[in-house]
């Protein structure tokens, strides 16, 4: 499974302002990636594009995958008009429901499955709305700040279980987090603005999986190449 | 909220009533052109019943007109909700329409279909149709993408459920949009009654002008007022039931 995007050119629509400059970047196989970079530097935008809800000006995104990537965002709702587990029952599909008990327990919702989307803290939302997407049958998902509010240790235990869960999709993490990224991912793009170059850098990340110690000295090398490359 | 709509509606008519008063006791005016508050409440026990009649029968024509104007509304509105040409054609042909003042073809109304009630029914349907499919059109056609997104993304999305989300999302100013075009369905009625129909309150306002009797005019506008005031406050305990049954 292969994303890559080639040459891509792209300025927002009525601005003057340059967002991508032949930017380049791939992703090659499953793993949990990483988008990493200041804000306002096109994180979300490049998302966008390789999603097809933005049009690139120039350049072409290649996915060799059966079905397109999918996006999701932590400004996202669910309906209110019913309870987060009948949303949840709707839109699983059948062959999914043991895997959406488990990430429900896992993400530490199962009390709150009668209560409204309007209920829940700012952290909880967040989770139902990962639960929701990871039902689907996709192969490649786009977490744009998916588990901002949720606090760290829960976040820590999600993304484990997602990567043992779903080791042959291909996540692509966007993050502000730089502990995060340098723990959990495989692979790191940093975008660094199109007018430096390269425009985006790969940084190796730790790719930490479940039950595995975690080398401190190597996480703060990890850390120290991803502000260099910043 | 139907109680406090009563006494904002009492509050004004007080006040107008006082301040009718003040300018016929400074001025000196005779009874004849405003009447004293005993000529009020004489004529009021005179007329009352005879008035509740007529209003109830313009409400009633009122009440049908605007049912068949929010569910054409809501038919239009989720049709021309797209970004398509016929969702263009839609709004441009709302906003020009709504621009004219449609009371001005009352009377073609009246002489086409006669002066019963299916010109009164027509002219408060039309009267208050055009404000109510702007608003609607305007919240069709407006998207939810916080709610939305996960739907288009994952191929769900139907228009049913587009029109239920945004119809959700929405729901006070819908019920806002429907209290407020009581008033028009209401306002159109009496206009057509008072143009030409042989029934309804717009109609012994009409008597009452040729006889130049203020007492029963403002009886009339007394009785316009109080059902009118019921009516919306009850459409707005309706809204806040639906939003209540819905989310619960």
């Amino acid at each position: 499974m292969q994303l890559t995007c080639r040459h891509i050119h792209f300025r927002h629509p009525g601005t003057d302002k340059l967002l991508f400059d032949d930017l380049n970047l791939h992703f090659k196989g499953p793993g949990f990636h990483a988008f990493f970079g200041p804000s306002g530097v096109g994180k979300s935008s490049l998302a966008h594009i390789i999603t097809g809800r933005l049009k690139a000006d120039g350049g072409e995104v290649h996915f060799d995958g059966a079905r397109p990537p999918l996006y999701t965002h932590n400004q996202e709702r669910l309906p209110d008009w019913s309870g987060i587990g009948r949303h949840l029952e709707r839109i699983t599909p059948a062959a999914a429901m043991e895997k959406k008990n488990t990430l429900v327990e896992v993400f530490g919702l199962s009390s709150l499955l009668k209560h409204r989307f309007s209920q829940l803290s700012l952290g909880q939302q967040n989770r139902i709305n990962l639960v929701r997407y990871l039902v689907q049958d996709f192969q490649v998902l786009i977490m744009d700040e998916s588990l901002a509010n949720v606090d760290e240790q829960m976040r820590g235990r999600i993304l484990l279980t997602m990567k043992a869960m779903f080791p042959e999709a291909l996540f692509i993490y966007i993050s502000h987090n730089v502990v995060e990224v340098a723990t959990y991912c495989r692979w790191i793009w940093v975008l660094r603005g199109w007018e430096k170059a390269p425009p985006a850098v790969l940084v190796q990340g730790r790719d930490q999986l479940s039950g595995q110690g975690l080398d401190r000295q190597g996480l703060e090398r990890t850390m120290l190449e991803i502000m260099n490359a910043a | 909220m139907l109680h406090r709509r009563i006494y904002q509606f009492l509050l004004i008519y007080a006040l107008g009533l006082a301040g009718l008063l003040a300018i016929k006791y400074a001025v000196g005016l005779s009874d004849y052109v405003i009447p004293g508050a005993t000529a009020l409440w004489r004529t009021a026990g005179e007329v009352i019943g005879r008035y509740s009649g007529d209003v109830l029968d313009t409400l009633g024509v009122a009440v049908v007109g605007q049912v068949v104007s929010v569910l054409l509304a809501l038919t239009i509105g989720i049709l021309g909700r797209r970004t398509t040409w016929f969702g263009s054609f839609i709004k441009v042909a709302a906003y020009n329409v709504q621009a004219y003042p449609i009371v001005a073809i009352a009377p073609i109304i009246f002489i086409l279909l006669g002066d019963g009630f299916l010109s009164r029914l027509l002219i408060a349907a039309m009267i208050c149709y055009f404000p109510l499919l702007l608003a609607v059109v305007g919240i069709m056609s407006e998207p939810v993408p916080a709610v939305e997104h996960f739907y288009r993304q994952t191929g769900r999305m139907r228009w049913q459920l587009e029109v239920k989300i945004r119809a959700f999302e929405n729901l006070s100013k819908l019920t806002t949009v429907i209290a407020g075009s009581a008033t028009l369905a209401m306002a159109g009625t009496i206009v057509a009654e008072f143009i030409a129909a042989g029934a309804g309150i717009g109609y012994s306002i009409r008597i009452a002008l040729y006889q130049s009797d203020l007492a029963k005019i403002l009886v009339a506008l007394f009785m316009i007022g109080i059902t009118l005031s019921v009516y919306q406050g009850l459409l707005e305990w309706l809204g806040q039931v639906v939003k209540r049954v819905w989310a619960r």
